[in-house]
């Protein structure tokens, strides 16, 4: 099926069941399906809204008020508040959640996948913040709703649905390193449509935390986003809503390589980048009990880079890629009774990537691939104080094995104050599209790799071409790659013992199977190898989230909030732990004296901090509508890299120190005439200039920034 | 008042232990003379000059270095090109280890045409006291264990001493391009001329840096060894 095809099919689904829905229906009353509650609402751990409170898997809930008041512009500083949610570096600012890398982590814009991840990460800093009702964070596997990539967990960013009413904003940002902002937004609903446009400028001259190397730490940039989301009661039972993106950067960057004279050659480094989505919904009530959900979505990802030689503007390197995402689903909700809800769906993916890296070797032609997949989840309350809720999907790919994805959640409310939480699930991440169709030869190293489906193909031309010393393993009897996989316990729970006290903690425990690792798979006559993808590491991750949130009691027209945070991780390879139980792993101090190492000296995989905390202070001052805001957070030393040969961090300048950042807002809003405000805001990031410039090159110095925001 | 005890013990027991090894010292049986460690600094190993810019393979010479542990010299350079020099000292009983890269081969087997022989233990240089009796083989003997493939484990090059990461002596980090020498891994072997030794790498690069330093030129061996020449496995130093 083609991209056209789908979107006719379901253009003509919609226009048609549009048409049978305007005909009034006797008894058509109330949404039974939604009912009105001031809880707050999430609806990424069950694909339906339900209360925060009574979702029976670790979720969390980020406001846009809290985010403003942050003075938060992009998702990666709104995430890091969060415990147990850490940064994580790699080609971009990633997220870690329960100790996995960024790649196991889906990322979604109302719902549906945001694409574009360069070796894994998704680029936090590529998402506004603006135009945001909330963040909703599921820990834990949730591939038994989502698919792929929902191993880790899920970060949900739901748009704000456009108001009633007229409303223009704008608002200025300025602040170190040349960073500005600007957002324009407007809007206009009645009650039956409303439409909400914004435009977003965001900017930097970057930052240079090496001075004395030729070349940013971290690029200037340029980056646009213009999103529009539309809301419309098309017929009496049929809600239509489109939102759409489109954003793009621009960078600026350097660097210098060391010439065959041992004299810098300096470069420029300019990255291009255009991503957008499209996305049209339309609900239907069938009957009261009966909610029909149909969903198209469209993504595009398209990046550049060159680089050239800045003496003679001669290319030195140059990289295209193009990714398209394609997908149609639908959803239908049956409310049986108050104790039966049944969700189930089937939707239909299509991919298509473009890109130096990824053209076939022979036909110079792109891969192409589709996805099926349909899932069930039942919602099963059979008493007033419990709720089991069972979901699983079945994904089946083109290039990789098929498979089943199963969740069993529990939640206990034995009292009005107490909510216990357990879940056990599966989650899996599809092979990257490197592992499933690379054909990479590095010019300079001399070395070849390809993915699962161009390993057979590779192979025989290099050998065709007498490139080939000796060939390990005959491709041809390969087995197809499998999706990474997990099998994941959630045990906890929230407690109040008293009122303005709040106690979260979860544990967790992941066990992860198939990871995907390269090996040698032939002998090349230059010395070199060739590499294949193989499921072959194991890990596991286990630890305990921590947040305990108190509302001191300080007076009438104060407000005061404190939340601490902690979590403890422990991420392992288990061959590591196998070799460390043998006693076969050692280090070697300065001196030259070997030590063996054991199990208990095993500090994880690297970029895993095993203690992390966070701390959030919030004081409101209601009469003259000030806020102030404190926000740190702490991880302990982690493991950076190896040096002495055994593969995992032991020796002290293998470790990044551990560091706290702190960040400060100060907000006040004044009201104009009739319904205008301002808001003026003061804040400062990283107050005490912490950088780790070898390690952690997302880490500028000290940070201020002013801003205004205007409202109509 | 209760660590006065103790510590009046441990005095006696202490002074007890320094007599007793007094006495040991001044006794009139002879002693073997002690083992001492012997050190190699950045020997080269076929050093690249660059790389081609067709094919992206490593520019040398693709020559290995000879090295005499008893002498404690290099025989023959990577860098020696002239054919007939080579040949007369390879095929030569003189030498006991080459290396070319991270290849390392021994004069015995496939590699040359003395008897030398070897094995890599998971033990530290210093805990090694004795040479094993049995364990050795010559290149080209053995199969390493180069690939671990879903289809089962593919023989890599045979080697004494397997080549390629992890398999071997050393450890690579793609990470960072460090190509480490594992801690803990020991080669005994025995030498061209029969005599046992054993020998640790302590760095791949020149001028042995600390921190491991991988922009540092490679291919520069440095590593340490104690031979007994009396042909006995015993390795015990002073």
């Amino acid at each position: 099926m083609t991209y056209r095809a789908i979107c006719v099919i379901w253009l003509g689904a919609v226009l048609g069941v549009g048409r049978v829905a305007a005909q009034p229906t006797p008894g058509g009353g109330a949404d039974t399906l939604r009912s009105v509650v001031l809880r707050p609402i999430v609806v990424t751990a069950t694909r339906a809204e339900k209360a925060l409170e009574d979702v029976a898997v670790p979720t969390t809930v980020l406001s846009a008020e809290a985010m403003r008041r942050q003075g938060a512009t992009r998702l990666s500083e709104v995430l890091v508040t969060v415990p147990g949610l850490l940064l994580f570096d790699d080609h971009g600012t990633g997220l870690q959640v329960q100790g996995f890398a960024p790649e196991y982590t889906l990322i979604l814009l109302d719902g549906e996948p945001v694409i574009g991840r360069t070796a894994g990460t998704l680029d936090l800093d590529r998402l506004m913040v603006q135009g945001l009702e909330r963040v909703e964070i599921v820990r834990g596997p949730s591939s038994s709703l989502y698919g792929s990539e929902a191993l880790a967990g899920v970060v949900n960013l739901i748009t704000a649905l456009p108001d009633q009413g007229e409303q223009l904003s704008a608002t200025l940002r300025a602040g170190s390193f040349g960073t500005s902002e600007a957002t324009l937004s407007a809007g206009v609903g009645r009650e039956r449509a409303g439409l909400r446009l914004l435009l977003n400028r965001y900017a930097s001259d970057g930052y240079d935390l090496t001075p004395a190397s030729f070349g940013p730490t971290a690029p200037a940039f340029t980056d646009w986003t213009a999103d529009a989301r539309l809301r419309w009661d098309a017929a009496e039972r049929l809600e239509v809503r489109l939102g759409g993106r489109i954003s793009r950067q621009d960078q600026q960057g350097g660097f210098a390589l060391t010439g065959p004279d041992g004299a810098a050659v300096r470069y420029d480094d300019r990255g291009h980048r255009v991503d957008w989505s499209l996305h049209p919904e339309a609900m239907l009530r069938l009957a009261d009990r009966f909610r029909l959900t149909t969903t198209l979505y469209g993504a595009g990802y398209r990046t550049r880079v060159r680089q050239r030689r800045q003496q003679d503007d001669a290319l030195y390197y140059a990289d295209d890629f193009d990714q398209r995402y394609l997908k149609a689903e639908a959803q239908l909700d049956a409310l049986w009774s108050a104790r039966h809800l049944t969700s189930v769906g089937a939707g239909l993916v299509q991919e298509r990537l473009g890109g130096d890296r990824y053209a076939g070797e022979a036909d110079r032609a792109f891969p192409e691939a589709r996805q099926r997949y349909a899932f069930l989840q039942h919602a099963w309350l059979p008493g007033a104080s419990v709720e089991l809720n069972a979901s699983a999907r079945y994904d089946a790919h083109d290039d990789y094995a098929a498979r089943l994805t199963p969740r069993l959640a529990l939640l206990l409310k034995p009292a009005e104050a107490l909510r216990l939480r357990a879940s056990i699930g599966s989650g899996f991440k599809a092979p990257a599209f490197r592992q499933l169709y690379l054909a990479f030869t590095n010019a300079a190293a001399g070395y070849s790799v390809f993915g699962s489906t161009r390993l057979a193909e590779g192979i025989a031309r290099l050998q065709a071409d007498g490139q080939l010393d000796q060939v390990l393993l005959d491709p041809a009897g390969l087995d197809p790659l499998r999706a990474e996989s997990s099998v994941a316990v959630n045990v906890g729970g929230t407690v109040q013992p008293g009122p303005g006290l709040a106690v979260t903690v979860n544990g967790f425990y992941n066990d992860v199977h198939d990871l995907i690792e390269t090996q040698p798979v032939a002998r090349k006559t230059n010395g070199q190898f060739v590499y294949g993808y193989f499921n072959l590491a194991r890990i596991y991750t286990r630890g305990v989230e921590a947040e305990v949130r108190l509302h001191p009691p300080v007076g009438p027209g104060h407000r005061a909030e404190v939340a601490l945070g902690y979590q403890f991780l422990q991420a392992r390879d288990r061959e590591v732990v196998r070799a460390l139980e043998r006693g076969t792993v050692y280090g070697r101090d300065p001196g030259g004296r070997e030590y063996r190492l054991g199990v208990a000296d095993y500090t994880g995989l690297f970029g895993r901090s095993p203690h992390a905390a966070t701390l959030q202070v919030r004081y409101d001052h209601l009469p003259s509508d000030l806020t102030a805001s404190l926000r740190g957070r702490w991880r302990s030393r982690y493991g950076y890299s190896d040096l002495d040969g055994n593969g995992l961090a032991n020796r002290p300048d293998e470790f990044v120190p551990a560091y706290a950042v702190f960040d400060a807002t100060l907000t006040r809003a004044f009201p104009l005439a009739r319904r205008a405000e301002a808001e003026v805001q003061l804040g400062v990031d990283n107050l005490f200039d912490v950088t780790r410039p070898a390690y952690v090159p997302s880490l500028p110095g000290r940070r201020w920034y002013a801003a205004l925001r205007l409202s109509l | 008042m209760l660590c006065r005890i103790p510590m009046r013990i441990l005095f006696v027991v202490l002074m007890g232990s320094l007599l007793l090894a007094a006495c040991d010292t001044t006794g009139p049986e002879p002693e073997p003379e002690p083992l001492n460690v012997r050190l190699a600094a950045d020997i080269e190993a076929d050093p690249t000059s660059g790389r081609d810019p067709e094919t992206g393979a490593p520019i040398s010479n693709n020559l290995f270095t000879l090295y005499d542990l008893e002498a404690g010299e290099v025989v023959l350079s990577s860098s020696e090109t002239d054919a007939a020099v080579r040949q007369q000292d390879s095929v030569s009983t003189v030498w006991d280890i080459g290396f070319r890269g991270t290849t390392i081969i021994f004069n015995g087997g496939t590699s040359g045409p003395g008897d030398a022989v070897a094995q890599l233990l998971a033990v530290p240089f210093a805990d090694v006291t004795e040479a094993p009796a049995d364990g050795y083989v010559a290149d080209g003997e053995n199969t390493c264990p180069a690939v671990q493939t879903p289809a089962g484990p593919v023989p890599g090059p045979p080697y004494a001493i397997c080549t390629g990461s992890d398999n071997g002596w050393y450890n690579y980090n793609p990470q960072n391009n460090l190509v480490a020498p594992i801690p803990g891994r020991t080669i005994v072997l025995r030498s061209a001329s029969g005599n046992y030794a054993k020998l640790r790498i302590l760095s791949y690069y020149k001028g042995n840096p600390d921190p491991p330093d991988p922009t540092a030129p490679s291919r520069y061996y440095t590593f340490e060894y104690v031979l007994q020449p009396d042909g006995s496995r015993d390795l015990t130093t002073e």
